[in-house]
């Protein structure tokens, strides 16, 4: 069916938000999504926070917590679920997307919240994931109702932002819960690459003024709860200015979320030496203070202080609000030297701290220093780009840039909530000039911290759509490869290395596949196998057919499956047919891997989507 | 929305009211046309407006009839709707309903710390506050005859004919746009409280 309609959907890890465009109107307008803000009360917001609240039944009048578009209540998503959540966290389930690319845990199997003492009704990452869709959908379609216009998702092309460091694994899933959710066309696309299409879209015709040939813009995106990197070249083509994205970060867990929390373990400690005691109910009061005391303070910097006032939870706010300050010297020292430290680029992040035993949880950054995790970004980036040939050809210019440590980015575009805070961005600014022998850096102007992802998701569907306006090249943001097992002999005590062969490689566009011709392999039907994936992000130059030859150490292992493939006559179970190997990009951007038997038209598909301990 | 009614309710009252100040009887059939605007769109509101939040019934065989009215305490409850936010984002009522005197001005000043940030905040949700007027105060300003004449108060030596001229006071606040929360149909019988009673489960 032929679209009509555009919505760019952030699908956050703190906050949701959708932006509606209409092509025949060329207009575009973000969606005021309506949520219970307490019980029996709804309004609407700009954002969704991605919080779900579990309800106990006798808790809440079923009619004051049921949304005007539901036949029956179910679990509350949104403001009140995370405001009245937070006082009960067992019933709370956050950042779901960030359990979507947990390793450890099984993103379909209902855990969230995670350790809660719940017996039934808890959700997975993955059934979360659907929640906020469902309701953004539901959501958008009442309100488009009540205006007048019946709507037709089968004439929506929906864009569906996801982190640049998700895995194929947590882009199969996110896909998949949209559809779920009852999306019908539903693309994905990277965060930063997002944040791109909203400032190109911002500026207009003149972005094409704003960069230049050689130009390497570092999208520097550091949301609530997790930090995203991405590389983007601009170069010529035939005369025109050509975007590429030409590398993408490690998935990080470090946020604003630390650092309000940092903030607040600071003030409690200032309470604490003055001989005051804080309950738990207190301390969430002091996060929220510390968080709107810190943006007092980095918008007006002529302020060297800000008085901070935490009530007690009691009626009584003369006898027991705690009072103390936060001072520009703290802020700085906890922010700007704590998480943003003028670290040199050769420091890179600390690893685990090395404990044997450790709590199953989700696995945030261990080292909190910001600036570490970009100096290795831009460290692996150049390991990348020197990789492949076809990307260091977009330095041919320039080839100095190639030969230092790391790869200098001559522009930064930044995005999330943490860079509203101008030092911050100054500090990072600073930071890559420090780098680069003091030469500058400059900012790319436009920066709309909270909305410009969902933005840019809905610029890019409609370019997508009309086939018109700027697209970045970007293709797989990994390569990929499939683990196989070698005829070797056995030795006792010995496991040999697992070799790897490349199905996948970096940058493999939509709509394209590849066959590797001249391997046949020996594919085991009939019985459970174990079939394992691997992938990198540095690794820019090998190409199909290429074999790794100690995976488990150059490679990171993706998801790791038992499948029993369907038999094949005259192959008894366990006998290995030969097979060649075809990897596809389908146009909406799924990986798919098909074993194509060598003299017949069998063939068996192979997800990668199922990510197992 | 009820408490554009109810707003829009006390408005006409006061407008018909004010035809009867003998100060300002050239203004009555302004008051007496607004009052009557004002009726007629609460009117038309209280015909058009209404949140469903009821699964649409089924198709019935027979027209359904006009919706029935509002209870009677809708009005009132979302007047503590309003008021809740500002207990619960800025501990309003605490404030307000705490015996003050007790107290020294600094656990005062701390209080107060609390309710101006949260109060704010809860303000700036449900509406867009700006000055009636952008001069200073204290500067010399002429009414413009197109202003609405609840946006100026006149005080001192009133007389002969406008536009008036004098010392800009207070620069007022106006409202430029609201966003209430809305209220979900419920069967309670009972209003909603401005701030529940908190209960720490063991």
């Amino acid at each position: 069916m032929e679209k009509t309609f555009v919505l760019g959907i952030d699908l956050g890890t703190s906050n949701s938000a959708v932006t509606l465009t209409d092509l025949a109107a060329d207009s575009s307008r973000v969606v005021e999504v309506t949520q219970l803000l307490g019980p029996g009360q709804i309004g609407e917001r700009t954002t969704l926070p991605s919080a779900i609240y579990l309800p106990h039944p006798e808790e809440f009048a079923a009619e004051s917590v049921r949304l005007p578009w539901q036949e029956v209540s179910g679990p509350i998503v949104g403001q009140f679920a995370r405001d009245h959540g937070a006082l009960i966290p067992d019933r709370l389930v956050t950042s779901a997307k960030s359990w979507l690319s947990n390793p450890h845990v099984d993103p379909r199997s209902p855990v969230l919240p995670w350790n809660a003492e719940l017996s039934e009704g808890k959700l997975s990452a993955f059934e979360a994931s659907q929640s906020y869709l469902v309701h953004l959908k539901e959501g958008l379609l009442h309100a488009e109702k009540k205006d007048g216009h019946d709507r037709d998702l089968a004439a929506v092309q929906v864009v569906l932002t996801v982190p640049a460091s998700f895995d194929e694994v947590a882009r199969a899933l996110t896909a998949d819960a949209a559809a779920a959710a009852g999306f019908h066309d539903v693309v994905l696309l990277e965060e930063p690459q997002a944040a791109f299409y909203a400032w190109a879209e911002q500026a207009g015709s003149e972005w094409r003024k704003q960069v230049s040939a050689g130009d390497i813009v570092l999208v520097c995106d550091v949301g609530g709860g997790t930090a995203d990197f991405s590389l983007i070249a601009v170069s010529e083509e035939n005369g025109n200015l050509a975007v590429e994205r030409i590398s993408v970060g490690e998935h990080l867990l470090l946020g604003g979320d630390n650092m309000d929390l940092a903030l607040a373990y600071t003030l409690q400690a200032q309470l604490e030496d003055s001989g005051k005691t804080l309950d738990e109910w207190q301390f969430r009061a002091l996060i929220h203070a510390a968080s709107a005391a810190k943006v007092t303070l980095f918008s007006n910097e002529t302020l060297n202080e800000v008085p901070i006032s935490v009530p007690a939870r009691g009626s009584g706010l003369f006898a027991s609000t705690l009072s103390t300050t936060l001072s520009r010297t703290t802020l700085e020292a906890v922010i700007c030297d704590g998480f943003f430290a003028r670290t040199g680029v050769d420091e890179m992040p600390e690893e685990d701290g090395g404990a044997a035993l450790q709590e199953f949880g989700l696995p945030y950054a261990a080292d909190p220093v910001v600036s570490k995790h970009l100096a290795r970004f831009l460290t692996r980036s150049l390991q990348n780009v020197r990789a492949s040939e076809s990307l260091s050809q977009l330095f041919s210019t320039r080839p100095a840039a190639l030969s230092g440590g790391f790869l200098r980015p001559t522009a930064v575009l930044f995005n999330g909530g943490v860079f509203k805070a101008a030092p911050i961005r100054r500090r990072v600014l600073d930071l890559l000039a420090s780098w680069s022998a003091g030469e500058e850096i400059r900012e790319l102007a436009g920066f709309q911290p909270d909305l410009a992802v969902s933005k840019g998701a809905a610029f890019y569907g409609r370019n997508r759509v009309t086939g018109q306006g700027i697209r970045i090249k970007a293709g797989t943001a990994r390569s990929y490869y499939i683990g196989l097992e070698s005829a070797r002999p056995a030795v006792p005590g010995f496991k040999p290395p697992v070799k790897a062969l490349c199905v996948v490689p970096q940058g493999m566009e939509e709509g394209s596949a590849h066959l590797i011709e001249d391997r046949q392999f020996g594919l085991i039907v009939g019985k459970p196998a174990v079939f394992r994936f691997f992938s990198s992000e540095i690794r820019g130059g090998d190409h199909p057919g290429e074999l790794i030859a100690n995976a488990e150490k150059a490679l990171e292992e993706t998801s790791q499956i038992e499948v029993s493939l369907p038999p094949m006559e005259a192959f008894p179970a366990g006998q290995a047919v030969p097979v060649r190997l075809k990897s596809v990009v389908t146009e909406l951007g799924n990986l798919e891997l098909w074993m194509e038997h060598t003299a017949s038209e069998q063939r068996w598909k192979v997800e990668f989507q199922v990510r197992m301990e | 929305m009820k408490t554009h009614a109810l707003i829009a309710g006390i408005t006409i009252a006061v407008l018909n009211g004010l035809i009867l100040v003998p100060d300002l009887r050239p203004y009555a059939a302004y008051f007496l046309a607004g009052a009557i605007t004002l009726a007629l769109w609460l009117i038309a509101r209280s015909l058009i407006y209404r949140e469903d939040t009821k699964p649409a019934p089924a198709a019935a065989p027979s027209a359904p009839a006009a919706p029935p009215p509002p209870p009677p305490k809708q009005a009132e409850a979302e007047v503590i709707a309003v008021l809740s936010t500002f207990q619960e984002k800025g501990r309003l009522i605490d404030f307000l309903m705490d015996d003050i005197t007790a107290y020294s001005d600094a656990q005062v000043g701390a209080a107060a710390r609390v309710v101006h940030q949260g109060g704010k905040a809860a303000l700036l949700e449900h509406f867009t506050v700006v000055p009636v007027s952008a001069e200073s105060e204290g500067s010399r300003i002429t009414i413009s005859p197109d202003a609405p004449r609840s946006h100026y108060r006149l005080t001192g030596k009133l007389a002969g004919d406008g536009p008036f001229t004098g010392t800009l006071v207070h620069k007022g606040w106006k409202v430029e746009s609201v966003k209430l929360p809305r209220l979900l149909d419920s069967d309670d019988a009972v209003l909603p409280p401005l701030a529940p009673a908190q209960v720490e489960v063991q």
